[in-house]
């Protein structure tokens, strides 16, 4: 057999990741057995000139045929696309004839495409006729969006990258962007060491590792952060630094802003009071910000997940407007979206309160517009159902079916139990992905293999504005199609087949394009006219570009609201009145802990890409709960030990890490594992259904519960060849592993032995051979410790132990790879954990370079006294500098040592 | 002809020429020769001979000359009288004599001494058969070497000493089956867990083995050799030889004669002094504190204590674990301290079943007490020396069994 010889293809792509939108080069070997070489960052795409995060470092390792769903299928049967397309469109027909159009709905992401997102839309809005189009941007941004509205009249974004460099003063409110937007966090650290008298502010109840940076950190009560910029607005007042003229000529309403400010914020000490924070940080905020014009306000999730997440956006935006710190270089306030495209789902209108193009509903004349535009027969004519009502809706029968894609929500929706009652519930269950295996596609009746990312053409827009061609380079595997192919197919099986009949997916952009300058005249921010006539040549040849790009100006527009001009029917910016408020659920006896949630450095939302690279497991392998030592004392839980954490909707365990960087009575923990990397570590289970009001973004960052230890278990690690089913143990953990199956365990006392035999069983089942073992016990540590083995290799190791152990598995799951008889001396290692001269790695934290705390030490140890003289000489920080915060902090550490 | 002894030096006479008298005897012309007319008395033909070897010896693995532990010619030459093949039969504490087979009576100022042990003769029927022999002297070996053609041998005891008779023999071409009183191998030096892996690889290299079972006869020819070996299962095995390697019992019949203390075996101080003046006892047919010995090691302490003894210096003899290891080419084993745990003590256990290598440690209170090695035994001295110097272990505990490697080179 022959490899089919192809050609090397190299292209420019954009990372699927964060909103960052990072440009990446791409080489597809020739050979379709090779594989995919790394991906480096694209020198010349302005969000990231070359650089990369180590998620973003490690892509070429996500593309890989594991677990791909490569053909259709009908309640766990393989069936052709017609026959898929078929019955998704006869239900979809029956479910609107007998119950009205909103009986189906969409439930989108911020990672498929614009082009995708449009065709969706457009469906559902114009031919379907109906506006329950939401998506999962919702849990991430809606705050922002509404924010943006009320203020501006557009959902428009001010600022661009540029801004966070060319700034004096930076305030990032609820982000920690060294973990969540790398490059950027890059960007603004080395601008800071070029400039060091710029000063950056971290406002969040967490010590991140964001705050490494940070001048100032202000630990605020979970929820505050509306007050601090009430109070700033008081303080400008009163500090005269108020941009008059700007307040006369450019907005409205700021005289009530700032007397219900004066009243909700009187001064700095009951501020300072409120937000449970020490008034000289405040009085020093207020200080720099008094002296500091140029001033960008950083905002993302810590701001939008709240019940009055649209209130904080613009309690910040009013500062902004009032000080005149808005359109002008280095000035204004800056939502950073967490997902490679929840702006282009904004730019098409494709969440339920939007209709299309940066119009609304109620924006005047626009259903017209939209319906002349579309030739549309069956036009939405009111807001659909924001994520959390439409799964409230699926639950009591009203949605009957739904078409999910590319998205997760049995893990990133608010109380998951709830989630799974309306799919279970729903009639028709459509979910369309990359992946067989998910949380989510485990609900499914119908699964629609899609393609995934370096298989699929269209565009994304990042969070400046900037659009960027996503490439497709890759051939679809199996039947994989792309989701604007299938949304079309089903469109034509529904009679739609004129207005859904693309050939190509630049034909879609072109539309899009000419809708958002139809009849547009400079009203509507969002115009990318200049696109309306596209060719598929001009089309693959888009170098990354900020909208708007009207005709006439190819060169697009790098900061907006320069002129002073909104979009508001008068043109003037609005100042909102802003009454700040805590979360929604405070702590009481019964749940006394506020559960504060978020992300970890390498992992990306449920895992279903990044979970594919086994690099990007070893900074954090295991789901954790961050308790302050003094909780953790008084409750008996150790270090790295299971914790069972309960809310009034479900429970979860975790592993225990204790740590100062929460307050006492807070606990942090991250969102990313789903139960196909851990049995009952979902924390969406223990999230409440509260909701901002306005955007219906959930509080995702908040949730009132209860901590114990969990006694009586043992720890065991697990190393396999071979799959396991783990189902009936308290607790495991899938750790994604180079080399065959890596699984963290906790058991039950006394359940070890039935659990071993039943491990071995099925691995006795699986492979054939001459089997042996190996075995260690240790009645004093209760180490129990087997290797099993198949014709010399191993096939199996399992540790286990009565307290929690980290136990460093690389060198132990490389094992499985040796296809050579071991020696006695390496089957001894086997139950060691590490050969007798190995050198100890310790946890990695450079993930580039593989170099672990131990390691980090120990070069320390031996004089290394700063993080370049640690890069000189371990290389670690040298690469992405993703793991530059954390080798600080290890300076200190040794000076503390040495003393 | 020996020199004639010189008539200022004091006599001193040693009884038994097998490891413990002839080490002596060197040790003693080599660091006190000026003060003592040294006269060593043994009753095989062949003195100062490593008994130890005798294994090697059967199993072909070395040769004749390999065996001498001293340079008896250089000590005769400088006046060592050496009286070899001519027992003792008596001893005279008033009189301070010896009398010996020869009728030699020899006068002494002190005398040690060191009658050994010999092979124990179980009280079986046809037990002194001509075909019936221990495995104790290069005699032994000899009669053993010189079997010809593919004889069928039955070895009773499956202790250190009939396992190397039975793999001496099995490698030299005979058939051979193991009788061993109780259900595994070793049982005093090892587990059943270490003597399972033991006994498979005896069985491996072709060897029978009868565990938990003693012949009930030997049934005798007319011609008085032993032709049948009988089972208690009433199964009757047609055999050639017996050798028996059913322990050793101490050679005390000379003092107990003479009056001195004994117990199992001549019971000796801390000086290693009998219950008589200027009577000394030493190796293996002393008994010191209710123990008796049977291994190299403590016998040489014994050696050292005697000499200093005898030089009027200040010395105690004190009992030390010891290590066993066993003598068959292939097969590691190494024992030490106490083996069989009681209630208060932990068993640290690491198993290679592929590789047949196995290793309990025994544990007390942060003390490793005892350790038994199978199969890979790099670690056993070191283990031994944590066992002499009571070292605490608390702190390796997590790769004591893994050995020193890992323990010893830990990152600080």
């Amino acid at each position: 057999m022959t490899a089919t010889k192809k050609t090397a293809i190299s292209g420019k792509t954009t990372c699927p990741y964060c909103g960052v939108g990072c440009g990446v080069n791409l080489t597809i070997p020739d050979s379709v057995n090779q594989d995919v070489p790394p991906v480096s960052g694209d020198m010349d795409h302005p969000a990231n000139f070359g650089r990369l995060c180590v998620k973003g470092s490690s892509l070429a390792q996500t593309i890989k045929s594991d677990d791909r769903l490569l053909a259709p299928m009908l309640n766990g049967q393989v069936v052709s696309w017609e026959s898929a397309i078929e019955t998704v469109s006869s239900k979809i027909s029956q479910v609107v004839k007998d119950h009205g159009p909103d009986a189906f709905a969409f439930y989108l992401s911020g990672q498929i495409l614009t082009e995708d997102y449009y065709v969706a839309n457009k469906l559902a809005k114009g031919f379907i006729g109906t506006a329950n189009v939401d998506t999962n941007s919702r849990l991430c941004m809606a705050s922002a969006v509404v924010g943006y509205k009320r203020a501006f009249g557009s959902d428009t974004v001010p600022c661009n990258y540029e801004d966070l460099e060319l700034c004096d003063l930076l305030i990032m409110v609820g982000s920690n962007a060294a973990w969540t937007h790398p490059i950027l966090f890059q960007r603004i650290a080395s601008a800071k060491k070029q400039r060091p008298n710029m000063k950056v502010v971290v406002i969040d109840p967490r010590e991140t590792a964001t705050c490494d940076i940070a001048d100032l950190h202000l630990t605020i009560k979970p929820g505050s952060d509306a007050s601090i910029f009430s109070f700033l607005l008081n303080d400008s007042a009163q500090a005269g630094i108020l941009d008059e003229d700007f307040i006369a000529n450019h907005t409205n309403g700021f005289a009530e802003t700032l007397s219900q400010a004066v009243e909700s914020t009187p001064n700095l000490s009951f501020t300072a009071d409120f937000c449970g924070i020490d008034e000289k940080a405040l009085a020093c905020l207020a200080s720099w910000w008094r002296e500091y014009s140029k001033t960008i306000t950083f905002y993302s999730q810590g701001v939008n997940q709240s019940s009055s997440g649209v209130d904080k956006c613009n309690a910040i935006i009013n500062c902004h407007l009032a000080t005149g710190r808005i359109g002008k270089e280095g000035a204004g306030p800056f939502s950073i979206t967490g997902q490679p495209n929840a702006m282009g789902g904004r730019e098409v209108g494709g969440l339920a309160n939007q209709l299309a193009a940066h119009m609304d509903f109620a924006t005047p004349g626009a259903l017209d517009l939209v319906q002349r535009f579309w030739q549309a027969p069956n036009m939405a004519t009111e807001n659909g159902l924001k994520a959390v009502d439409l799964f409230q809706a699926m639950e009591e029968g009203k949605v009957k079916v739904v078409w999910i894609m590319s998205t997760n929500p049995m893990v990133s929706l608010p109380d998951t139990a709830q989630v799974r009652r309306a799919l279970e519930k729903c009639e028709l269950v459509i979910v369309s992905d990359c992946k067989a295996h998910t949380d989510t596609t485990a609900m499914a009746d119908v699964l629609l293999p899609a393609t995934g990312w370096s298989e699929k053409d269209g565009t994304v827009t990042n969070s400046e504005r900037r659009i960027s061609r996503q490439r497709g380079m890759l051939p679809a595997p199996g039947q994989a199609k792309h989701d604007w192919w299938a949304i079309c197919e089903v469109a034509k099986r529904l009679g739609f087949a004129s207005a859904f009949s693309y050939q190509n997916v630049h034909e879609i952009f072109a539309e899009h394009a000419a809708l958002s300058a139809f009849e547009n005249h400079g009203k509507r921010d969002f115009d990318i006219g200049y696109f309306s006539q596209i060719t598929k040549a001009e089309y693959d040849a888009i170098t990354p570009i900020q909208w708007p790009v009207p005709k006439g100006r190819p060169e697009g527009t790098k900061r907006m609201f320069a002129d002073g001009r909104f979009f508001t029917p008068d043109g003037r910016a609005r100042f909102v009145a802003i009454t700040p408020c805590l979360s929604k659920n405070q702590s009481s006896q019964e749940w006394p802990f506020t559960l504060n949630t978020g992300r970890v450095r390498d992992q990306w939302h449920t895992m279903t890409r990044t979970g594919d690279a086994a690099s990007l497991a070893k900074h954090t392998s295991q789901p954790y709960v961050e308790i302050h030592p003094k909780d953790a004392r008084r409750l008996g839980i150790e270090d790295k030990a299971v914790v069972r954490i309960t809310s009034p909707h479900g429970e979860v365990l975790l592993k225990a890490k204790i740590s100062r960087a929460v307050a006492p009575n807070s606990v942090f923990t991250p969102i990313h594992w789903t139960q196909q990397f851990a049995n009952a570590s979902v924390v969406s289970n223990l999230i409440p259904q509260v909701v901002d009001p306005l955007s219906g973004q959930p509080e995702s960052k908040h949730a009132q519960v209860q901590l114990a230890a969990v006694s009586d278990v043992c720890y065991g690690l697990i190393i396999s060849a071979v799959p396991l089913a783990l189902a009936d143990c308290l607790y495991w953990c899938q750790v994604p592993s180079e080399h065959g199956y890596h699984y963290e365990v906790v058991w039950q006392n006394g359940q070890t032995q039935a659990k071993l035999k039943a491990i071995d069983c099925h691995i006795s089942e699986s492979l054939t051979g001459q089997s042996d073992w190996i075995e260690y016990s240790n009645p004093i540590t209760q180490q129990n410790r087997v290797a099993k083995l198949v014709d010399q290799k191993l096939v199996l190791l399992i540790y286990s132990h009565p307290k929690p152990e980290s136990l460093s598995t690389e060198w132990l799951s490389s094992n499985l790879a040796i296809n050579a008889p071991l020696s006695l001396q390496d089957r001894l290692a086997l139950l060691v954990g590490s050969p007798a001269n190995i050198e100890e790695k310790g946890d990695i934290v450079c993930s580039c370079f593989q170099i672990g705390t131990k390691q980090i030490e120990k070069a320390i140890a031996a004089g290394a006294d700063s993080v370049d003289a640690l890069g000189a000489k371990l290389k670690c920080g040298t690469n992405c500098g993703s793991c530059l915060p954390e080798l600080k902090h290890f300076i200190p550490l040794v000076a503390e040592l040495s003393v | 002809m020996p020199k004639l002894p010189m008539l200022n030096k004091r006599h001193l006479v040693i009884v038994g020429a097998g490891m413990a008298g002839s080490k002596l005897a060197h040790d003693l012309w080599q660091s006190h020769g000026h003060l003592f007319q040294i006269i060593l008395i043994g009753e095989e033909a062949n003195v100062g001979y490593n008994r130890i070897l005798l294994s090697s010896l059967l199993a072909n693995e070395i040769s004749q000359a390999d065996m001498p532990l001293v340079d008896m010619q250089r000590m005769c030459d400088d006046g060592v009288q050496v009286l070899a093949n001519d027992p003792v039969t008596s001893l005279n504490v008033g009189a301070k004599t010896l009398t010996l087979k020869s009728g030699q009576l020899i006068g002494y100022d002190k005398l040690v001494l060191a009658t050994g042990s010999r092979a124990c003769l179980l009280p079986i029927k046809g037990r002194e058969a001509p075909n019936v022999m221990a495995f104790r002297t290069l005699k032994d070996v000899e009669v053993m070497t010189q079997l010809t053609g593919c004889q069928k041998i039955c070895v009773i005891g499956g202790g250190l000493l009939g396992l190397e008779a039975a793999a001496g023999l099995v490698k030299r071409g005979h058939k051979v089956v193991v009788f061993h009183r109780s259900n595994w191998l070793l049982n005093r030096q090892l587990d059943e867990e270490a003597a399972g892996l033991l006994l498979n690889r005896f069985k491996q290299m072709g060897i029978e083995f009868r565990l938990g079972e003693s012949p009930v006869s030997f049934r005798q020819q007319d011609d008085g050799r032993v032709s049948h070996v009988e089972c208690q299962s009433g199964e009757s095995l047609a055999i050639d030889l017996v050798v028996m390697a059913a322990g050793i019992s101490p050679e005390i019949n000379l003092a107990k004669a003479a009056g001195l203390e004994t117990n199992r075996a001549i019971i000796v101080d801390k000086k290693m002094r009998t219950s008589h003046a200027d009577i000394y006892a030493l190796g293996e047919c002393c008994e010191f504190d209710q123990q008796t010995f049977g291994l190299v090691a403590p016998i040489w302490t014994q050696i050292n204590v005697l000499l200093k003894v005898l030089a009027g210096e200040e010395a105690v003899f004190d009992i030390e674990p010891t290590p066993t290891k066993l003598k068959v080419s292939g097969v590691h084993l190494f024992s030490v301290g106490k083996i069989q745990p009681s209630t208060e003590d932990s068993c640290i256990v690491f198993k290679d079943v592929g590789a047949n290598h196995y290793r309990k440690l025994v544990v007390n209170e942060g003390i490793l007490v005892g350790a038994i090695l199978y199969g890979n035994v790099a670690d056993g001295n070191w283990y031994f020396q944590l066992i002499q110097n009571k070292t605490n272990v608390s702190n390796m505990l997590d790769f004591l069994v893994f050995g020193e490697a890992y323990c010893c080179p830990q990152v600080a």
